[in-house]
């Protein structure tokens, strides 16, 4: 066994470096890894928030976090030109604008998804994760 | 124990190593494929897997609904246990 | 730990990841451990439009918690062995 430390193994070389994560309710937090442990517990410093729509994108400060592990989807390393390049394509608005565009997309989603489940139910198939799944 | 034994449940898994079982799956997919490798959380090892995805399209003003499936294959896969509802082996007919 | 090792033979290996939220990461797989967390390098994402936050990733470590499928190449994956393990691996166990 190469490299037997508990789990989450691979973060060591992701530490003081600029990741993306991307949390289970769909957020993403953009951030330095300061720390982490076995179960993917991380801490970040510097966090932001962006949230995209379409053409635009939003954002807002978050500070430090601890997050749990089990809320994490994936973290990846930012790589700063692609990120600003990326950027430079969309349109800066107001987080508080997007927010409310995707709140509203969210919850006719939401609504959406409890008319199909009920469906699906019927025949047969298991829905009732969508709740939690759904980042 | 001998190998045609079983015993409990997983038993019966292991009797369709390298047998095409069908899987059925959280939410909306199905799968059909050759069984390579499980363990007790029911991850699998998948080969010439037909995977079906039920979709159910509701129109937004009438509330009609369609129901269609789309099929997907895949060559090998992994499937993570915690998706699995359950394991069927090959049918004997 | 028969996945962890099955896993850790496919190091290398181009590998696409499904996860429960439908993101689909296409990739080469760097590393594994014992909670199949996966590592992966040279990331693409099938589908940009509905995930453009992954555009400024080139590599990223998934939680194995969140993955539904892992579809591998079938000509790294050695049938008759990994059989040959699981049968072993499940009358051990007992």
């Amino acid at each position: 066994m190469d490299s037997f430390l508990p789990g989450a193994a691979s973060l060591v070389d992701c530490v003081d470096k600029k990741l993306l994560v991307i949390l289970r309710d769909g957020r993403k937090l953009i951030g330095w890894l300061r720390s982490y442990d076995q179960f993917a517990n991380l801490v970040l410093q510097d966090t932001m928030e962006r949230m995209y729509h379409g053409e635009t994108y939003g954002e807002e400060y978050r500070g430090m976090f601890v997050v749990r592990g089990e809320n994490v989807v994936l973290l990846g390393e930012v790589n700063e030109e692609k990120e600003a390049h990326h950027l430079r394509s969309l349109r800066e608005v107001p987080s508080a604008e997007i927010n409310a565009i995707l709140k509203k997309e969210a919850e006719a989603r939401k609504k959406m998804d409890l008319v199909t489940g009920k469906i699906l139910h019927a025949r047969g198939f298991c829905v009732d994760f969508a709740e939690t799944d759904h980042y | 124990m001998t190998d045609g034994a079983i015993a409990e449940p997983l038993d019966l898994v292991r009797l369709s190593l390298d047998e095409r079982i069908y899987v059925k799956m959280r939410g909306d997919r199905e799968l059909k494929g050759r069984l390579h490798a499980y363990d007790q959380h029911m991850n699998l090892v998948l080969s010439d897997v037909d995977e079906t995805i039920t979709v159910v399209d509701v129109n937004e003003e009438t509330f009609e609904e369609r129901i269609r499936t789309v099929k997907r294959s895949h060559e090998m896969m992994f499937v993570r246990g915690d998706g699995v509802i359950l394991v069927s082996p090959p049918g004997r007919t | 730990m028969l996945f962890y090792s099955f896993f850790k033979t496919l190091v290398g290996q181009p590998v696409v990841v499904e996860l429960k939220n439908d993101l689909s990461i296409a990739g080469v797989l760097v590393s594994v451990d014992q909670f199949l967390n996966i590592k992966l390098d040279d990331i693409r994402v099938t589908d940009e439009k509905r995930f453009p936050h992954m555009m400024s990733v080139k590599n990223c470590f998934i939680r194995g918690s969140v993955v539904r499928y892992v579809q591998l190449p079938s000509a790294a994956v050695d049938t008759a062995l990994l059989q040959d393990a699981t049968r072993r691996e499940n009358s051990a166990e007992k």
